[in-house]
This record gives structure tokens, sequence and C-alpha cells, in this order.
């Protein structure tokens, strides 16, 4: 940043320097060097003396030559000419007989970043590697390091690297760790310095004479190594035990992620060894300083994913202090969700709902959407709490409860009956876009339940032209049309009104779209129209929670200790929070129109069956079915040898759904001969299959299956009849 | 080597064969494998300082794999993180990641574009803060501007390459002085501690009359709920030394450690159970590791011995009720009442009650039953002193201010009431000193003084309104 009065600044500084009455005072020409320095520090360009600066190396002042060192490493790569003149000095220095005098030389030279200058450098870091002073040693290492960063596209120097292999074994512990770290800037293009058992056995034998960086960084070279037999690697543990306890955070952790990569065999001693981690990490959570604080946090949220037992207990480590960042309560609300159980849950939801009314929005909204997720498991005492909190009829809370509501009833469908009781009257609250799409998925959806949804819409669609949102317009068709199929007096009016609008004056054209979408499926008649706009009402793939799945450690332990887990977001929205608001707008777009099936998948959870992915969407219509059902050859005819289930036809579809199976159409359970339609997406293929119990004797005779498939694969058909046998036989038992 | 930690159950500790010296030169060079890339556990490409407008004001480049100009980013993306309520540690901007501390009005800024272990990298900018601070007593704006030589000279001492060197501040402080500014005194000598066996301690060192200062500080940190449960307490214990001794001095400390005591089979008295123990570099670890001996070289003057915490529950010490009533337009009434939950004969001395009030309280008036009460406007607080408070005893403050008519709109929190104290010769955990033994070649007598402090650490206690 040169500023006004920078040119004359340099002018005035080169005539000082170069005035042999300055020269001659030491003091003020050591002065001068100073203001020099000050400006390029303060962003004038200085270049212009390196001439002037390069007389002034020599000099038996140490401080004088630090600063003109420091010049000539800023500005080496503007004048590489000038700096071959600084050489000389350089060397000389270099056999300076005072250590410090020599390793700066040293240090200073390896730092000059300029083409060329590794002939120079050369010689002089082969004679530090050598040099008595443990002091020059230290820079001579990295010095090697720093020769192989300028010159990347030669050859690797062997006989470098045989020298610091060799230096491994210094009796200065700074040298040892430098040699492994220029080692592994040196071998970078071959992987990094190599960790065979001699290497890794002296770097454990010494570790406890580093200092903690170097404790840290030698911890991680060691990830590298295996042990060859199990003898060895328990003998490296229990070598390494204390560092667990270590109360320095970067030690702690470094050791804790060898620690398990190491034991990733031995999942029992993973988990002991993150128990045994668990005080010192706890301590690191409530660090001084916030950014350790935070890293903590980070890493215990990665331990909480494998092991949420443990933290249970301590609980109370994880409530916000008032002073807090917010990046620090982000993530302790998070861990909270997490560890919660059923001795904590009364305190740990109290505390949270102390956080609802902070003053800060994005906190108190992330303290809502938290006490929702733990609703998940314990409906009732969130459900009471999220009521209560409506009662303060502030913007951002109610909004923030509301969609959190929305979420609840699509994931906890129990919960649906008091959340449609408590959202009545909330209209008038809720301000914003987000709300507003929650509240109207809610009346679309559960509308049968809400005695005043129709006059809420009607609030909705009379004040639409002041509504500045798209989404909410489309939300509100759907929740319009949605509302109509099962209140049809109420709504007729207002949704032709609605739909007049949105056609005829709406500038929007996804609204526009939308709404002319919608008039000419209720053109096609009220059954049509409800087959492809009503969706499920709670995600079909939920079962009963018995508990949280447990990652294994694999899953997260080559990011420990890294740069990983911090940078992830800091509210991590669920995947489903948006599914579900578009899940009634996916219905009606991938079902006419064909449409991409991606975002459908989204909230496909893993299939339990797991050996092959079996999905729902994209629907197949009853025309199509028949059509490819006519078309198609047979792929298979088996009889299954055992009668078709009596179950009623609705728990046949719902235990199908679960393994992801639509049923497209069934008789009646008392008919004969009975038949059921099924089709799956699977691995790239449709897979359509028909049901058939011929005679009136069920006992006599088994089911008959046929398939066809659209394109070919033997063994996904196997799969779906394994599948599809399972299902029926635990039917069959489940009501005989 | 020394076996790794008494009390693991599950490992059988043995000793990994010692590797010969010989061994490792012959493994080496030959063997050079593909590897999977580990990420770097220490990368620091550059470090900088900046003001709170975002201007540099003095940077290191270490590594020189990130452009120095990337740092024109971070601002901006500081400044728009803040506005968004999403501030985070870590920055990021391309492949360039930001890790940055805030201290008084400097940022302290590394840059680095590897995935390095993000703890080591704020511990280093932390260091840096420490090694500053003790050069130069306030780490501060001005200070960096004033003293740009001995910053730079440090950054060069501190970290090569990016990775970190020499970071202990007694070594440093050897052989990088302020007076150096002077021509005169200008040391030019390598110290022997920057390799020699003791790195913490130079030879040589002669007093008059040899002593040892110990002091024993316990703070104690609370969080009490509105309705009055004690959410959490731990206490932070500290020994910290003054060491006024010459030559090379051994010295053992006794403490009354539970381990200690179980392990030689004693129980006499009252012990204390500490957790996560932390020592100045200067002890034995393997000693502590094996029977429990704290014995050690101590440096010169001033330094930490060691650091503890124990997590019991506390009763806190100075307890607070408090009711604060908010009458919308017209007034807020305060009264607190404290008790010293202690030992009648302990003291505790400068008491501060700090009592949150709305920021449009105006009028002021108080009436206490001891002590004074000072009204802090411009941080919301009413300051009640109390000089010295005896345990076992009760006062009383009541506070009422006037509100304006028109109110404020704004939202404000709920901070919480806040205590500071310091109670001496008491320490409550019960930790005791029960010997130091100083033993040095020349065998002079030295005096070792013990005191015994507890004071507050962050101690709330929240209110209902």
């Amino acid at each position: 940043m040169p500023y006004f009065g920078s040119e004359e600044t340099v002018k005035e500084l080169k005539r000082a320097l170069s005035n042999p009455n300055i020269q001659s005072d030491r003091l003020r020409y050591r002065n001068y060097i100073f203001r020099v320095i000050r400006s390029m520090t303060q962003g004038l360009d200085v270049s212009a003396l390196f001439m002037e600066m390069v007389k002034a190396s020599a000099t038996v002042d140490i401080v004088q030559k630090k600063l003109v060192y420091l010049y000539m490493c800023t500005y080496a790569s503007l004048k590489p000419d000038l700096v071959l003149l600084a050489i000389n000095t350089l060397r000389k220095d270099c056999a300076d007989p005072n250590p410090m005098v020599r390793g700066l030389a040293l240090r200073n030279m390896c730092n000059l970043r300029m083409p060329g200058i590794t002939e120079y450098i050369q010689q002089p870091i082969m004679t530090g590697l050598r040099d008595k002073a443990p002091y020059v040693r230290r820079v001579a290492v990295l010095g090697c390091a720093k020769m192989q960063r300028l010159q990347t596209l030669t050859e690797i120097d062997a006989t470098i690297v045989n020298e610091l292999y060799g230096m491994l074994r210094d009796p200065d512990p700074v040298v040892m760790v430098n040699c492994l770290r220029a080692l592994e800037e040196i071998l970078q293009a071959e992987g990094g310095v190599v960790i065979n058992k001699p290497i890794a056995h002296h770097l454990l034998n010494r570790l406890k004479d580093l200092d903690s960086w170097a404790q840290s960084e030698v911890l991680t070279f060691l990830l590298r190594y295996r042990p060859r037999s199990e003898d060895e690697l328990f003998d490296i543990l229990s070598l390494l035990d204390g560092f667990l306890q270590s109360g320095h955070t970067p030690v702690l952790a470094a050791t804790l992620r060898l620690f398990l990569q190491l034991a990733a065999e031995h999942p029992a001693v993973q988990v002991d060894a993150l128990v045994r981690a668990r005080g010192p990490l706890l301590n690191a959570c409530g660090a001084q300083s916030r950014e350790l604080r935070f890293a903590g946090l980070c890493h215990v949220q990665k331990i909480l994913k494998s092991q949420p037992g443990q933290y249970g207990a301590h609980y109370k480590r994880f409530f916000c202090s008032y002073s807090e960042p917010s990046y620090i309560k982000f993530r302790k609300i998070e861990i909270l969700v997490e560890l919660v159980n059923d001795e904590n849950v009364g305190l740990v939801l109290e505390e949270l709902r102390g956080y609802c009314t902070d003053v800060s929005l994005e906190l108190a909204q992330a303290a809502i959407a938290a006490i929702g997720r733990i609703g998940r498991m314990y409906s009732e005492k969130c459900l009471d709490i999220l009521t209560g909190l409506l009662g303060l009829k502030q913007e951002h809370i109610t909004s923030a409860v509301v969609q959190t509501f929305r979420d609840l009833t699509w994931h906890c469908p129990q919960s649906t009956v008091l959340v449609c009781r408590a959202v009545e009257g909330c209209e008038e609250t809720i301000q914003d876009a987000e709300g507003k799409q929650a509240l109207l998925w809610l009346l679309g959806v559960h509308g049968g339940k809400i005695n005043s949804a129709p006059y809420v819409l009607e609030g909705y669609i009379n004040g639409l032209k002041s509504e500045m949102s798209s989404a909410v317009k489309v939300e509100l068709l759907t929740a319009a049309v949605q509302l109509f199929l099962v209140r049809p007096a109420e709504m007729q009016d207002m949704l032709g009104r609605l739909l007049q609008y949105c056609i005829e004056e709406e500038s929007d054209m996804c609204v526009r779209d939308r709404a002319i979408l919608s008039y000419r499926l209720l053109q096609c008649g009220v059954a049509e129209t409800r087959r492809v706009i009503q969706g499920p009402e709670s995600d079909p793939s939920m079962g009963v929670i018995i508990g949280r799945p447990e990652e294994p450690v694999s899953n997260w332990v080559s990011t420990f200790n890294t740069l990983t887990p911090l940078c992830g977001r800091v509210t991590s929205p669920e995947p489903t929070t948006s599914g579900c608001t578009n899940h009634t707008t996916q219905n009606v777009v991938a079902d006419p129109l064909a449409g991409t099936s991606e975002e459908t998948e989204v909230y496909t959870p893993e299939d339990k069956q797991g050996v092959i992915g079996m999905s729902l969407g994209p629907t197949l219509l009853h025309e199509d079915f028949e059509r490819l059902w006519l078309e198609l050859k047979l792929s298979l005819r088996e009889n299954l040898g055992f009668p078709g289930p009596r179950s009623s036809p609705e728990t046949l579809q719902a235990a199908l759904q679960l393994v992801k199976m639509q049923t497209l159409a069934f008789s009646r359970a008392d008919t004969l001969p009975w038949k059921a339609y099924i089709y799956t997406h699977c691995s790239g293929t449709l897979v359509l299959a028909e049901l058939l119990q011929p005679t009136a004797e069920p006992e006599s005779d088994g089911m008959v299956l046929s398939i066809k498939q659209k394109p070919e694969d033997r063994q996904v058909l196997q799969e779906f009849v394994a599948v599809l046998k399972t299902v029926l036989q635990t039917l069959i038992k489940g009501t005989s | 080597m020394t076996p790794a930690q008494v009390g693991s159950d599950r490992f059988t500790w043995r000793r990994v064969t010692s590797s010969r010296s010989s061994e490792v030169a012959s493994a080496v060079g030959a063997t050079r494998r593909r590897l999977s890339y580990v990420s770097a556990a220490m990368s620091v490409s550059a470090v900088f300082v900046l003001d709170l407008k975002g201007k540099v004001l003095i940077c290191r480049n270490y590594k020189g794999d990130v452009d120095m100009s990337e740092i024109d980013h971070f601002f901006p993306i500081l400044m728009q993180q803040e506005e968004e309520g999403l501030l985070n540690p870590v920055l990021s901007h391309g492949s360039v990641y930001f890790m940055w501390i805030k201290h008084s009005n400097l940022y302290l800024v590394s840059t680095t574009n590897k995935n390095s272990s993000a703890s080591l990298v704020y511990s280093f900018l932390y260091k840096l803060v420490e090694v500053f601070t003790e050069y130069f007593k306030e780490l501060e704006e001005e200070s960096i501007q004033d003293n740009f030589v001995v910053v730079y000279e440090l950054l060069d001492e501190l970290m090569d390459f990016g990775f970190p060197q020499t970071t202990d501040s007694k070594i440093l402080q050897e052989y990088i002085t302020q007076e150096g500014n002077k021509l005169e005194v200008a040391k030019t000598k390598v110290p022997t501690t920057v390799t020699n066996a003791v790195s913490w301690r130079s030879e040589g060192i002669k007093y008059k009359k040899n002593e040892v200062f110990i002091d024993v500080i316990e703070s104690i940190n609370v969080l009490v709920n509105a309705n009055g449960s004690v959410m959490s307490s731990d206490i932070v214990g500290s020994i910290k030394l003054k060491t006024m001794l010459s030559g090379m001095p051994e010295l053992r400390l006794g403490l009354n450690d539970r381990v200690l005591f179980a392990l030689t089979g004693r129980d006499k008295g009252k012990t204390v159970a500490m957790e996560d123990v932390k020592f100045h570099q200067c002890v034995r670890l393997s000693r502590f590791e094996s029977d429990r001996t704290i014995s050690f070289i101590p440096p010169d003057g001033e330094s930490e011995l060691m650091s503890y915490r124990i997590n019991t529950h506390v009763k806190p010490l100075i307890w607070i009720e408090s009711v604060i009533e908010k009458f919308s337009h017209s007034r807020v009434e305060i009264m607190v009442k404290a008790k010293g939950q202690f030992k009648k004969q302990s003291v505790a001395n400068n008491v501060e009650v700090r009592v949150p009030v709305p920021s449009d309280a105006d009028s002021p008036k108080f009436k206490t039953s001891t002590g004074h009460a000072k009204y802090v406007p411009e941080k919301n607080l009413v300051v009640w002193t109390i000089k010295s408070f005896p345990g076992g005893k009760e006062f009383l403050m009541r506070a009422h201010f006037g509100l304006p008519s028109v109110e404020n709109d704004e939202l404000e929190g709920k901070p919480p009431i806040t205590v500071k104290f310091e109670i001496p010769y008491f320490t409550v955990s019960g930790i005791q000193v029960r010997y130091m033994k100083i033993i040095e070649k020349s065998g002079y007598q030295a005096l070792p003084w013990v005191r015994y402090i507890t004071q507050s650490g962050d101690y709330q206690l929240r209110t209902n309104t």
C-alpha cells in the first residue's frame, strides 16, 4: 500500500543510509535501519534500498543483522541479482564462532525464496547438519526441507535423506523432531517419512523428553506405523497410556487418535481408550481459551456419535455460560441433544427452555429446534415446553416452534393431536416465510384435525397480494388443495379464488404453473387428485425408536484431531427438515411429470434389509404398470408354498412399504382368488410382482408369485424374492 | 523408559524393546514405501497480527506455501460472519484456512492450507500471546507497534518453517531482550539453556539468602440456577513458586495427595484426590507416575509448578439470594442477601457482588447492612463491595432504580450475578503442603514459605428476571 509521500521517505532513507557521517555513527545508522523496517512493516515498498541494506548486514550488532536479514528475505524475490551480493556476508556468518550468528545466517539464507539460491546454500546446510551446536543443527535440518521446496522438480537428494534419517538419533530432541518434519516435506511425493519398526520404537522411547508441540507431532507421525504383532501393539498402547491423560489438549487428542487407529481391530480397547480420555476431554471443553474449548466440543461431538451414553452423566458440563460466544453455545446445544437420556432429560430440557428466550434469535431458534429433536424420543415433555413457548407471542419463537412442530409430526405421528391443538391461533404471530410454510404444511396435511384451518387459509388467501415469498404461495396452493379434499364445503369457494388469482394475476412462473397443475388435476376428478396429492402424513420409514444407532469409530477417526470437525456447519439442519416441506410438493411433481426421483431419495433411509437398496419412487401409475406387465416377459414364477396372509390389506401395505415395496392394488381380504400387485425400484431396475392365491382352500396350496423385471437382473430378483418371503412369513406368523 | 500408568488395569505394560541407534540407522533410507497421506499435525504457513480494523500490523511468512495476500480475505469474511451471528474460530477462503484468536484489540491469525490439528495451532497462537505478554506486560496494538523489532525477533525464534522451536519465554528472555535496542548491551551469546539438559534454568545463579515461596491458589467455579440449585461446581488449583535459590537445587514437594497416601498405606488426616494434574516441564513425570513424588529442579524466579482440578461438589462459599422485581415503566427493586458459607475463623476479603440492572435504569438508591454499593452504568451493574466478610455472617443490600416511562424496546439478556472474593489462609479442597525439601550440592540451608488462598473463579448465579 504505497501512500502519499512514500517516494520521499524512501529517498530520504536512501540518502541517510549512504551518508558516510551517519554510517560512522553506529547508533544513528541503526536508527535509520529501524526506520526502514518500520516502513516495511507499515506496507511501504522500500525495496529500492536493497543495496544500502545489504551493506548494513556486515556488522557485529546482532539485532541489526537480524533486521537486515529480515529485510532481505522480504524483498529477495524482487531483487534476485542484488541478493547475490549479500550471499558472501551470509556465508561468512555461517562460519562465525558464535553459534547464534551461524544459526541466524543459515536460517535466513534458507528463507531467501528465490530461484538459483540452492547452489549457494547447499554447502552451508551440509556443514550445519554436523555443527556442534544443536541450535545450528535445528536450523540446518529445516533448511534441508526449505531447499527441497525451492527446487521441487529436481530429484530428491538421497544423501540428505539418509543423513536426516540418521540424525533421528540426535541427542537434541528438537533436532530429532525437526528431522521428522523435514523428511516429511522432502519425501512428500513418496508419501512422507517412513516409520518402520526401529524408528517407531525409537520415537516412542523418546516421547517423554519432547515438548508438547513435538509430542503431538510425533504422535501424528506414529499413526503410520502398524505394529507387527499383538504383543507389540499392546506394549505400545501401554506406553502411550500416560499421554491419554495429558492435560495438554493437542497431545491428548493426538494420543487418542493414535490409540483408536492402532486398536482398530480391538473395539473393546477403543471403548476403553475413549473412557480413559473422557476426563481430560471434558476439561478441554471447559478450557480457558474459547477456541480450545470449541475444538474440544467438536471432538466430543464426534465421540458421541459412537458412544452416546458416555457423556450422559456429565450433561451439566455442556450448559451454556452467559458470556460464551455463540459458536460454542450452538455446539453445546447440539451435544445436549445427543447425550440426553432418561435420567437427565428433565434438567436438560429445563436448561434448553431457558435458552429459548435468549436475546440472540439464532440461539433461541437453535434451542427450540433442539427441543424438537429431543421430542422425537420424549415427545410429551417437549410438546409441553413448546406449547408453553407459543404463549409468549414472540414472532421468532412462534415461527421456530411451528417449524419444529412440522418436523415433529413428520417424525413422530403420535404427537399430531397435541400439535394440532397447539397451532390454532398462532398464525397472527408468524411473520417470516419459513414459519408460514411450516404452518401451511401443517394445515394442509393435518387440516382435518384443526378446526380453524379453513379460516386461517382464508386469511392467507385474502392477503395473497401482499405476500412476497413465492415459496409460501406454492405451499399455500398445496395446502388449499389438500384441505379441499378433506373439507370441501368450507374450502371450495376460496380455493377457486386462489386458483383464479394465481393463474391470472401471479407473475411468478413457478406459482402460476403450480396453480395450473392443481387446476387440471382437480379437473381429473377428486379421486385422482387425492391419489396424487395426498402423501403420507408422517415419515413412512419411521419405526419405533429404540435407541440411537451407534456409528463405528472408524467413520470419524481419520479426521479426529484435524480441522475437519471444526469446519462442519455450526447448525447442521437435518436433511429431513427441508425434505418434508417439499414432500407434498414432491408427490405432485414426481407423478404426472415423471420428474426426477433424486430428492425423494433424500428421506428414504437406508434399507434395513440391507443387501439391495430398494426404493419407492418414482411412483408408477396404474396404466403404466398394466402396460409394462403386458409388455414384459415373465422372469420368474414360483409357488411360495405358504398361503396368503390373512391380515388386513393395510397391514400388508404398511409392511411392504417398510421394505420399500409399493403395493399398487390388491383384492379384498376375503375374496378368492386373491391377488396383489407390487412393484419396487432397485439398483436401476424396476421389479413388478403379482401374488396370486388361486384356490379356496388356503392350507392345501400356496401362493404363486410371478415376477417381471425391466431390465433383467438375476441377483436383484433373488434378493427381492427373499425379502418378500420374509415379510409375508412374518405377517402370517403375526396373524395366526 | 518408565512404566506408563499405575492405575491402568487393562493394559499390562511391558517395555517396548529399546531400539539401539545402529538399528535405526540401518533401517533407514532403504525402505521407502508409498504411504497413504496422513494430514500434517502442525502446519502454520504464516502468522499475522491485525488491528481491530483488519489492518496487518506485523506478519511473518514461515513457509511460503500460502500467498501472503490471502489475509486480505480474512477480515471481510470475519465481519460478514459476525453480522450473521455465525462467528467461527476457523474461517476458510478457497483452499486456505484461517485460524484466529482475539486478544485485547488485536487479532492473531494463522494461515494454512493443510488439514492440521486445530487445537495445536490455537495452542501456539495462545503461546504467542503468553510470550508477548511476558515481554510487553500488556499485549495490544500499541505495544506491538512500539516493539516491532522484538516482535520480529521473537517470531523468528518461536517458529521456523511453520514448526514451533523455542517457545519457553524464560529461555527466550535470556537472549532476546528489549534492552537489545540499546547498542551497548546487545547480547550475542547463545544462552546455554537453549541446548542445556536443564533447559529451564541457567547455571551459576547466586542469591545471598536462599528462599522459596510457595503459593497454593484455588479458584472456585460455580454455576447456580435461577431456582437456587447448584448446576456445576469445581475447583481449579495451582501451585506457584517464587524461587530464589542458588545453584542447581533439587526440590521435592510433599502434598496430602490421596493416591500417594493410599500407595504408602498411610491413612492419617485429610487427603485430597486431585484430577488432571498438569506440571511444569521441570517436574520429573516418570517419578510422579511411579510413586507420586513431585521432584524437580525449579526455574529461577516465578513459575507455575503445577495445576490440578478437583471435581467435587463444593458448597458455594458465598451464597447469594436475590429478588429482582421489575415494575415496567416505573422502577426496579433489588434485594440481595449474601451469606458466607465458610468457617467462622476465616474472612473473605474484597468481596464484590455484581448485580445486573436494566440498561435504561436511572436514579439509583442503595441501602446496605455493610460495605457500599455503587452503580456502574457503563456495565449495567450494581457493584456491592464488602472489604471484609467473616464466615457465617449474612449481609443485605437493597437497591432501587427508576425506569423511564418510555421503555427500551431492545430485548436484554439475563446476565447472571457474579461474585468475586478472596479468602486467605484457607483452601476449599483442604490441600496442604506437607514438606518442601531443598537439596543443593553446596549444602546451603534454604527456607520454604507457604501461603494459601482461595478465590472466586467463574462464579455465577443466574437470576429470574
